[in-house]
């Protein structure tokens, strides 16, 4: 491959090695302080009052008794939003307080701050919200009827997203096989450890702080300003450390509210943090999806036509739905190449909580339907599971499903080849035929997919880094975006170290922060690694360029007569004085004549050719692959199935941090296992049937299997040393492949997740297994 | 009632706790582990006047030898049981549902007496508790009484216990050398899960190849209280456990269990999961019995 030309040309420093988590030892100690770990002094508790009912018009809100209650600073409601009412990162259609209706039981109608937590609880029980109950919506397919209730004016189709490409009807009726099913899958939770919370703060300047773990503060600031009709300069978000994000935190949590009870508390500091119960009903989830799918391949195996009807339920608000469901569409087909295709995905509002960003947006939901109906076809032609998909992937250079042509590079081939060789899957009958013991079947399966980085064509996707030269030619390096749990503070350190030739323990990084840092775009869309890195590597020659120029003026000559190496600056001609300069020298000579020690570097996304139609957002340019492998063993008699071993093949670009990846590869693949067998929030006539995490059933430490790790690095020319982005797809193909690895083993086919022990054995018993 | 304006006493003696019921019994609830107690409390089902910390009355927790019974004081923790070496010898099954119980953290705190008191119809330890032949032991400051521990429950969180008793200890009659146990869980996920159907066996094995003399079986979470499975016990000793006849014996489960749906499972399937976990169970007895 072509990397591995590459590496015989350059060797990395820190690059590509197995680098430890800068932020990781006062993590894993507990050392660390969250920022809802904090107490203050003269602090005050907020609480918010949520919905009594799914959906209902608020016809009365009289917050006196409230009001009047001992230890009771202040009540709010909507009358009290100086700015805009509502917030939603792409249309602002959530109220941040309700006003004449609710729509779902995460809404908000009041907030509370009193001088304890408790006294705020019980606040909220004296607020007398006087509803008319209204008959929820609950059903995607039910609420795109023409006499459902609107819970929008725009409709309850929040958008429809259609590609269409070939001709769909003829390639059916020339097609050898069709395979035609639906596909089900569960409402995951983020599951964070640290719940939404954080500290608004009015500065004795009349500014305001909020300190609040988030995704992007610089986009939280601006929703904070758009409800306070506040200049936004006047608000400092401080979004770093956080305890996990997952993309539930893309999205505003308490923001709003702790800037609206910060400016009635006279300066005093309030917090607000959710229990887990109410974490539960107010975050957003994952967008359940019923996925209908149709492809059609010849006898050898091509596939040759795929039709798709995705309906996405993004609950009462839009949140970044829309956007979901146009991700969803543009991996629909997987990383192959289909000629004829009719796909569609609606994003409809119900009333069943507010579903938003998770890890995978979107694809998670396709790649279980279409990587199971390859493996149908493949099944019913003959054909090895590995082989079709080597058939009908697309190589970089290729046309995409959705009709592009994909240049950036393309490593799925390369996925599937290394899963074909490896030994799992060489000696997978020996494997099989060994179950622990003897009512226990064993199964293998396979599954491929693949993610955009970035946010995709039409929409502004940036970044922006400081360097910062410190005393002891240490450095600081900058980025907002922050680490929501991936990593990201380490590769922009390794990053950082590498250009500028230093060591890693000389790189600080700063992280979320709307004050000392540049914007630096979202956490989300697997794109830090890629953007940040870029960014970096932008302001680093700024740097660079800035030691060079100072070296030059203190030896007293030419620019061009100063060479850095080695992490340092040389003369490279013969005048008088020292010969050579380190960093500290240089810091002190610049701190001494008070100039300037920081660099900026920006970096714009390229994005592809054109647009698929008038899908803003598709397609990618640049994209992640991945293969999962895995091994799983059924228990016969009750549906239990344990995932024995998973083996992650993530083609990433080149590895900035072989540790850091192989974090990832394993929180993927056990975020994918509970999203596969065990994890879903449920939601019955907008009612919550899940209320913490004792029925919300995540996968511990003894549901976690051995887990491999074997990167493809094919090199990306556009990325930081050839990297992409990875911290999506490699939760991604493990949940088809576990499902197959299933059927594999008892010859039932699940398609409605999570496979519960129960679902697993209702589809054993129904389709004739025991 | 504010948690914070509980009120808590922690007593020294078993006399002086007694003494506390006996006199405020009708304001208190006793706080072992509180492992339960402090989860209702945050659900605002269960918040008493007073909390009185019996966590410090370690005379409560003991696991000994009695002429020929077990004695186990109420306040030993699933931990403590787990590995006490006289539990796992003696009395298998408890080690093994002891174990099963919760996470480790949950383990440590939780003891065997609130799990008794809790009467959840999940609770781990009760039916290998059926299966022993426990009998509880309770004292108020006026008296003590033994009872069955059948007779103890009443349904789900109800129980004979009144107001001025605590359970003092648990007495089970040790297994004899020709007796095995097993208990089978079935959860959500394979750790830290409330059972969906929990069983626990006791058999007495006969010098024949997979002869069995006598059998207790008691299902846990698929009733209102743990049901002893009387049918299938009476078909334990019909024939000798082959494979086929324990298949035979599982089908009738379903017929001695009487669930109900909730989130964690139907009732249909919590039936059929009575008959898997028993023939799960049998299976494994039988495989230990003729390995060992």
């Amino acid at each position: 491959m072509k990397m591995k030309q590459r590496d015989k040309q350059k060797t990395y420093q820190w690059v590509g090695k197995r680098v430890q988590r800068k932020d990781g030892p006062e993590k894993v100690t507990g050392d660390l302080k969250y920022m809802t770990d904090y107490r203050y002094e003269n602090m005050v508790w907020g609480r918010v009052l949520r919905a009594k009912h799914p959906y209902a018009k608020i016809k009365q809100i009289d917050t006196s008794r409230a009001e009047a209650y001992p230890g009771v600073i202040c009540v709010l409601t909507y009358e009290d939003i100086p700015g805009f009412n509502g917030f939603g990162i792409v249309v602002p259609d959530q109220p941040v307080l309700c006003h004449d209706y609710v729509r779902c039981m995460s809404d908000a109608v009041a907030l509370v701050a009193a001088e304890t937590e408790e006294i705020a609880e019980e606040a909220l029980q004296l607020i007398d919200v006087d509803y008319e109950v209204l008959t929820p919506v609950t059903d995607p397919e039910e609420a795109m009827k023409e006499n459902a209730p609107m819970l929008h004016p725009s409709g309850n189709v929040h958008t429809h997203v259609q590609v269409q490409n070939g001709d769909i009807e003829k390639a059916f009726a020339e097609a050898d096989i069709i395979v035609e099913n639906t596909y089900i899958s569960p409402r995951q939770m983020h599951a964070f450890i640290e719940t939404e919370g954080g500290w608004g703060i009015l500065e004795e300047d009349g500014s305001l702080t909020i300190r609040c773990p988030g995704q992007y503060a610089f986009r939280d600031r601006m929703q904070i300003a758009r409800v306070l009709a506040w200049n936004p300069h006047r608000i400092h978000v401080v979004s770093n450390p956080i305890g996990g994000g997952f993309g539930g935190k893309d999205e505003i949590t308490v923001q709003i509210y702790l800037a609206l009870l910060a400016l009635h508390t006279g300066g005093r500091p309030v917090k607000i943090h959710y229990k887990r119960e109410e974490s539960v009903i107010a975050g957003i989830k994952r967008h359940p999806f019923k996925v209908k799918m149709k492809t059609a391949a010849k006898k050898d195996g091509t596939l040759i036509a795929n039709q798709v009807i995705a309906y996405g339920d993004t609950g009462a608000y839009a949140s970044l739905g829309g956007a979901v469901i146009s991700l969803a569409v543009e991996h629909s087909c997987g990383p192959y190449y289909i000629p004829n295709v009719d796909l569609n995905g609606y994003c409809v509002y119900t009333n069943n909580g507010v579903s938003g960003a998770f890890r995978g947006f979107g694809v998670n939901q396709v790649c279980f339907a279409m990587e199971q109906n390859i493996d149908i076809i493949a099944e019913k032609l003959g054909i090895d599971p590995i082989e079709i998909r080597k058939k009908n992937v697309y190589h970089q250079g290729g046309i995409s499903s959705v009709g592009h042509r994909v240049t950036a590079s393309v490593g799925t081939w390369e996925t599937l080849d290394v899963a074909e060789k490896s030994d799992l899957w060489q000696r997978r009958h020996h494997y099989k035929n060994n179950p622990s013991e003897p009512w226990k079947k064993r199964g293998i399966g396979i599954a491929s997919s693949f993610h955009g980085i970035g946010m995709g064509i039409g929409l502004p996707d940036y970044g922006a880094a400081t360097i910062e030269l410190l005393p002891g030619g240490r450095f600081l390096v900058g980025v907002c975006s922050e680490d929501i749990g991936q990593g990201n503070g380490t590769v922009f350190a390794i990053v950082a170290a590498e250009a500028l030739q230093c060591h890693l323990d000389d790189i600080d990084v700063i992280q979320g922060d709307t004050k000392l840092t540049l914007d630096s775009g979202t956490v989300s869309a697997s794109r830090s690694t890629y953007v940040g890195g870029n960014t970096i590597l932008a302001a680093a020659p700024n740097m660079i360029q800035l030691l060079i120029h100072t070296a030059a003026e203190i030896f007293d000559i030419d620019p061009e007569f100063v060479e850095h190496r080695d992490g340092k600056l040389w003369k490279t001609i013969p005048v008088q004085g020292k010969e050579v300069l380190s960093y500290a020298e240089i810091y002190d000579y610049l701190y001494q004549h008070r100039r300037e020690t920081k660099v900026e570097g920006h970096f714009m996304v390229p994005t592809a050719e054109k647009m698929i139609g008038k899908n803003v957002g598709m397609p990618h340019k640049v994209y992640g692959y991945q293969t999962h492998l895995v091994l799983v063993e059924v228990d016969m008699l009750t549906g239990e199935t344990e995932v024995l071993q998973v083996l992650s093949i993530p083609d990433c670009g080149k590895v900035i941090n072989l540790l850091g990846l192989e974090g990832q590869a394993e929180g993927g693949a056990v975020m994918g296992i509970g999203y596969t067998l065990y994890e879903d929030t449920v939601i019955e006539n907008g009612l919550y049937k899940t209320t913490n995490f004792t029925n919300y059933i995540l996968p511990t430490f003894k549901e976690t299997p051995h887990i491999q790790t074997i990167p493809v690095e094919s090199d990306e020319k556009s990325g930081p040393f050839g990297a992409k982005g990875i911290g999506e797809v490699v939760m991604i193909p493990i949940i088809p492949a576990i499902v197959q690895a299933i059927y594999d083993a008892t010859g039932a086919r699940i398609r409605h997740l999570p496979a519960t022990p129960e679902r697993v054995y209702q589809a054993m018993k129904e389709q004739g297994m025991i | 009632m504010r948690v914070s304006e509980i009120a808590m006493v922690t007593p020294k003696t078993v006399m002086e706790c007694l003494m506390y019921l006996s006199n405020r019994g009708q304001d208190a609830r006793l706080l072992a582990g509180g492992t339960d107690a402090i989860v209702q409390m945050k659900e605002k089902v269960g918040r008493p006047k007073i909390w009185i910390n019996i966590g410090k009355l370690d005379e409560l927790r003991f696991i000994r030898e009695v002429g020929n019974e077990i004695h186990i004081g109420s306040l030993s923790t699933h931990t403590e049981l787990a590995n006490s070496k006289l539990i796992r010898s003696r009395a298998s099954v408890l080690a093994e549902a002891a174990e099963r119980v919760g996470a480790t953290q949950i383990r440590n705190m939780g003891t065997i007496g609130g799990n008794i008191a809790t009467a959840s119809p999940a609770g781990d330890t009760l039916p290998a508790l059926y299966v022993l032949d426990a009998e509880l032991e309770l004292q108020s400051f006026a008296k003590k009484r033994r009872i069955k521990i059948a007779d103890f429950f009443l349904g789900p969180r109800r129980t004979l216990l009144q107001n001025d008793e605590i359970i003092t200890k648990i007495i089970i009659k040790p297994m004899q050398e020709n007796e095995i146990g097993i208990f089978e869980k079935l959860g959500p996920r394979r750790a830290q899960a409330i059972s969906i159907v929990n069983v626990a066996i006791k058999l007495s094995m006969g010098s024949k190849a997979r002869q069995c003399l006598a059998g207790k079986i008691a299902f846990g979470s698929v009733a209102p209280t743990i049901v002893r499975a009387s049918k299938c016990e009476a078909m334990l000793t019909l024939g000798l456990l082959t494979d086929q006849h324990i298949e035979d014996i599982g089908k009738v489960a379903w017929r001695e269990v009487s669930p109900i749906s909730d989130i964690r499972a139907s009732a249909i399937y919590r039936k059929d999961m009575a008959g898997a976990l028993l023939i799960r169970g049998l299976y494994r007895l039988m495989k230990r019995w003729e390995d060992q």
